[in-house]
């Protein structure tokens, strides 16, 4: 086993600084000079030139290379152009909200979607199944900025329920500010319920077509136990995988909520520095938000093996 | 081939014996076909504008309403659904084939495996609206781009369907005899490989053809999709916004149409998984 | 396994509650501003951004600033200056006893070298560098601006709050100053980019005593802090207003009034009339810099309609052609004829005579404002019907604050200003502009309307000037639209002004 972590350890390594690799590749691709982008249309020709050899623009493209991955794999991913501070400090000042809002809408879709799926495996076929399938496909194929747009007009402004935007002014405290979390989260919830109810479904056909239920089965066991003893005990694994997998889906749902919500967090900051051409920032989310998922991957990974005795590797 | 004729018919009437399967391939179709003849069946010019008349309610004269220039509403959404469905097809072709490509290399070449796995992971690791925006940003806004953006972002899927199927393909008794008897390898990947890999692709690119149409729309409406003058459902979206009071009309439609054709591909999607191959039936 | 998590249920129940309990009760009262978006510097002189000027004037001051009827009035200046007959030297006193944030006091070595920073580095200032022949101190409290020309436009630009002639501590001076610090009413407490800038009272600061007016007078420092909070989106800011978040929002969509006016918590603000959307035209390459091209798209475009499309509701605009709306005293109507001709055949028959041979005509514009966009859209119908081959170029603001820059770019690019207090802060009329609109006659206006002294005189260069521009098709103004706000209901002491400040607001 220590062998499986270090070489999963090792792959590892070698994604990410793949990941760094294609970010730089990304922001190299940009057509015309990333120096007089990154000025705007007041600059001189002079500051352009000032900023290509502040940048290391003017130095061969393998010297900029190495010398990117290098302080990238110290931690230092360059300056953000627009707001002239260290890269990694920007998006440490947008990693709360989002953090909050993936891990509250993770709860949200665990919470609906583990029993639907659950339940309509158990009665698979039923029109309770096909409901919850439906439902859930359903779900999964409305644009999440409709769903946003029409829960922020009616539930936020209409209703008053939530907090219609925003993180909080500058004294708001920590529920205060998970307060403008809570109608995000819900929306964000809904969209990721419909994959994880159709991955705990399928997850608990598999656990129900096992060897060791159909004899609890055979042994007279009511159906109810069976599921609660057995079957539940099993379904620790679709979970900790659905973690895993919806991670890249709750980033990409955050950049479009944070967005209708005016959220400060990493998604609206991406967005943000896509209209403002600030490259560092847009390299720098990228390779943070991939090296994230890289490693809650392993992660979830390595707790299959303390969790299920039975893979082996 | 494989599949003889009387296996079709088997294929179809599985296909379809699940009757959310035969609806949404029905509603899919009618959805297509519209867009399809848009000039014969649009009511009017999509482009005309009769600005005095904007935003008015869906009646007689405008079936679906008008938009904030006065343009017929219902003839927009059936053009838009020209370059939205050319955008879904277009990145699962493109995807499946950039996948393609990649996945049979890895699979079949040991010394490539090694490297383009990562690279496939590498790939896999940025969340997809993320790197679509990051290439979109830098491409630029137009439709090709936004369809070559979305076709990078998706790719990876299938190589890696591609790939793994590869692998048990090749140690097959038929391949290694194939490969005995001196077939190159060139022929060995396109006859029986390929042939073999065809319903996964197929199964994975109709997913990857919904997503695409839903990525379009989360790109137009975050300002980074394609350019505004062309409509598609997710501009139009984006543009009805403003008047989401007046005209709540303008972002129904459209959402509506993405939603469906989204609804029935994923329908299809399942449906044709669990024709196709029974076991995969179980997978995400 | 549980079904649920032990921590899941009371975790969603906070959540729940906490929503509830979103907006905190304070004794002290803080405005929440929302504004259209993050301002990249808190430096104005630097920058000719609308969201820079509306933030920096809380904290940074200048010599003079504008009443509400946009005159010119002094802030840390004692009064208006004395101006030598020659209309060469202006003498201006300084107030004594203003406290920078930093605690320092301001005399004139301050203000003379802010100056000098403000001639030789801001857009603005380094526009008239060439005029000024020196700024020197000559009291503690009175510095002398010796002009090299007469500029009759000097005593605005000193007054305005874009690209301002703002008044820093000498030491703080540098080519990019890291920390601002002003003398204004509040003082930046903190900033965190993309969520707040919060201001707060400055204890040692020294109102003026006249009633307060526009900028002038009073600043009374009502509320105890100010709160800028950037809301890109329109929609959001709309939301937010509506639902008691933010006690003013600036820009806000025409379609949203209806709305807010219904509402019971907030009011619209009409700022009318806010300014005019501006067809910029490339003289120096490309398709119109044929006189009877020019022409021809003056004469096709659909001026009703394409306000009516861009503002949607007649409240939001005026088809009026005049460089200077109603009530103005530069208003004159010399020109106008050839305003909203929308007579596509006669655009028609003048590009047939130009031997047009079907080069596209490029559009560049964004849809930062949703207006302009329109206003495009309108336009390529009606210039197409002309016999226009139209190439619509929609980027987003960055790119084409970049793009109108090259002249081989475009054609046309779309623009707007607010009506400012003095046309020669409009650089479009200069032939030096971007635009470089450049033709002799109009250039000697141009000319002499800088130096000219005298109101009435200039009043009349003015009006030439106005009918140079519709005779040679300079740049075409399409209209006037007026800019909506919202305001909080009870909030009084905000005026509507395009920038606007809120040192007299309370609730």
């Amino acid at each position: 086993m220590a062998v499986y972590i270090f070489k999963r350890i090792l792959g590892l390594m070698v994604v990410i600084f793949l990941v760094l690799t294609i970010a730089f590749v990304i922001v190299r691709l940009a057509p015309g000079d990333p120096a007089a982008l990154m000025l705007g249309p007041e600059a001189s020709a002079e500051d352009a030139a000032l900023l290509r050899t502040q940048l290391g623009l003017d130095r061969p493209i393998l010297v900029q290379y190495l010398t990117f991955v290098f302080n990238a794999v110290q931690g230092d991913l360059g300056n953000s152009i627009f707001f002239n501070q260290p890269v990694t400090q920007v998006l440490l000042g947008r990693a709360e909200p989002t953090i909050f809002l993936s891990l509250f809408s993770l709860l949200i879709a665990l919470v609906i979607a583990t029993p639907v799926g659950i339940y309509a495996a158990y009665r698979r076929g039923s029109w309770l199944d096909q409901g919850a399938i439906s439902t859930a496909m359903l779900a999964a194929s409305i644009p999440s900025f409709w769903t946003g747009l029409m829960f922020q007009r009616y539930l936020a402004t209409e209703l008053g329920w939530f907090p219609a935007s925003g993180y909080g002014g500058p004294d708001a405290g920590f529920w205060v500010r998970m307060g403008h979390l809570a109608l995000p989260s819900i929306v964000l919830g809904i969209v990721n319920s419909a994959l994880i109810i159709r991955f705990t479904r399928a997850s608990m056909l598999d656990i129900l077509g096992e060897d060791y239920i159909r004899t609890a089965r055979s042994k007279g066991m009511g159906e109810r136990r069976v599921i609660l003893r057995h079957a539940l005990k099993n379904a620790a694994i679709p979970i900790i995988t659905v973690v895993g997998l919806t991670f890249a889906l709750l980033v990409s749902g955050a950049v479009v909520t944070e967005r209708v919500f005016n959220i400060p967090g990493m998604g609206n900051l991406i967005v943000s520095a896509v209209l403002r051409r600030d490259y560092p920032v847009i390299q720098g989310t990228l390779i943070v938000v991939a090296t994230l998922y890289v490693l809650i991957n392993l992660a979830t990974d390595l707790l299959y093996l303390l969790v299920d005795k039975r893979v082996k590797y | 081939m494989a599949a003889s004729s009387t296996q079709d018919a088997s294929f179809i009437d599985l296909l379809f014996s699940r009757r959310n399967v035969l609806i949404a391939a029905i509603l899919f179709v009618i959805i297509a076909v519209l867009c399809l003849a848009a000039p014969i069946v649009a009511p009017a010019d999509p482009f005309k504008m009769s600005v005095r008349a904007r935003l008015t309610e869906p009646g007689a004269q405008f079936w679906l309403g008008a938009d904030a220039f006065g343009r017929d509403v219902a003839s927009r959404l059936l053009y838009a659904g020209r370059v939205s469905l050319t955008i879904g097809l277009g990145v699962a072709a493109f995807s499946s084939l950039i996948g393609i490509v990649i996945g049979l290399l890895a699979g079949f070449f040991r010394r490539l495996d090694a490297p383009m796995s990562r690279l496939i992971d590498a790939m896999m690791a940025f969340p997809d609206i993320l790197l679509a925006i990051a290439l979109v940003s830098i491409l630029g806004g137009s439709m090709v781009n936004v369809m070559i953006a979305l076709s990078i972002v998706y790719a990876p899927r299938i190589a890696r369907i591609v790939r793994a199927s590869t692998l048990v393909i090749r140690e097959l008794p038929y391949v290694e005899a194939a490969r005995a008897l001196g077939s190159s390898t060139w022929t060995i990947m396109t006859t029986h490989v390929l042939r073999n890999i065809l319903s996964p692709i197929i199964v994975q690119a109709t997913f990857i053809f919904a997503y695409a149409m839903l990525a379009e729309a989360g790109l137009s409406f975050l300002g980074v999709g394609v350019d505004p003058a062309t409509p598609t459902w997710g501009t139009m979206i984006n543009e009805g916004r403003q008047y989401i009071d007046q005209a709540a009309f303008l972002i129904v439609f459209p959402g509506l149409a993405i939603s469906a054709s989204v609804l029935s591909l994923q329908l299809i999607g399942d449906g044709l998984r669990d024709a196709l191959d029974p076991r995969l039936a179980k997978d995400l | 396994m549980k079904l649920l998590p032990n921590n899941t249920r009371p975790a969603l129940l906070a959540l729940l509650a906490s929503a509830a309990l979103a907006v905190p009760a304070t004794a002290q009262t803080k405005l929440d501003i929302a504004i259209v978006g993050e301002a990249d510097t808190f430096d104005p002189m630097m920058s000719t951004k609308d969201v820079v000027s509306i933030v920096t004037q809380h904290f940074v001051e200048t010599l003079y600033t504008f009443d509400e009827n946009w005159g010119v009035a002094p802030l840390l200046a004692t009064e208006l200056p004395t101006i030598s007959d020659d209309g060469l030297t202006y003498t201006i006193g300084i107030r004594e006893g203003i406290t920078f944030h930093d605690g320092s006091t301001m005399d004139s070595a301050d203000v003379v070298a802010s100056l000098e920073r403000w001639k030789t580095q801001s857009p603005r200032g380094k526009g008239v560098a060439d005029k000024i022949a020196s700024i020197t101190a000559t009291g503690p409290f009175e510095v002398t601006i010796q002009m090299s020309t007469p500029y009759s436009p000097l005593l605005s630009l000193l007054a305005f709050s874009n690209s301002a002639a703002a008044v820093y501590p000498s030491e703080i001076l540098a080519e990019t100053i890291e920390n601002v610090v002003g003398t204004g009413p509040y003082m930046i407490a903190e900033h965190v980019p993309d969520q707040y800038l919060q201001l707060k009272r400055f204890d040692a600061y020294v109102s003026r005593s006249e009633p307060s007016s526009g900028g002038a007078g009073a600043r009374k420092q009502l509320a105890d802090e100010i709160r800028f909070i950037p809301v890109p989106d329109p929609n959001t800011r709309v939301e937010g207003l509506l639902s008691g978040q933010f006690d003013f929002a600036d820009g806000l969509p025409s379609e949203s009034f209806a709305r807010i006016e219904a509402s019971d918590v907030a009011d619209p603000m009409l700022l009318r009339p806010f300014g005019w959307p501006i067809f910029a035209i490339n003289h120096k390459a490309g398709l119109l810099t044929d006189l009877k091209t020019r022409q021809a798209l003056q004469a096709a475009l659909p001026i009703d309609d394409m306000l009516f499309a861009a503002f949607g509701d007649d409240n939001f605009f005026v088809v009026d052609g005049p460089m200077y709306p109603e009530g103005w005293t530069w208003r004159n109507d010399a020109g106008v004829d050839k305003y909203n001709q929308n007579d596509q055949a006669k655009a028609a028959d003048l590009l047939k005579e130009t031997g047009y041979d079907g080069t596209p005509l490029r559009i560049l514009t964004s849809r930062q404002y949703e207006f302009h966009f329109k206003m495009a859209e309108v336009a390529k119908v009606a210039l197409e019907a002309a016999g226009f081959a139209v190439e619509m170029n929609v980027v987003d603001w960055a790119t084409l604050g970049q793009q109108r820059n090259d002249p081989a770019l475009w054609d046309i690019y779309i623009t707007h200003s607010p009506f400012l207090p003095e046309p020669a802060l409009t650089d479009l009329y200069t032939s030096s502009s971007r635009l470089g609109w450049a033709e002799p006659e109009k250039d000697a206006i141009v000319a002499q309307f800088t130096v000219e002294t005298d109101q009435a005189k200039r009043q009349e260069l003015f009006a030439q000037l106005q009918q140079k521009l519709y005779d040679d098709v300079g740049f075409i103004k399409i209209g006037g639209f007026n800019a909506l706000n919202g305001i909080r209901q009870g909030l009084t002491g905000v005026t509507a002004t395009p920038w606007p400040f809120f040192w007299n607001a309370s609730k």
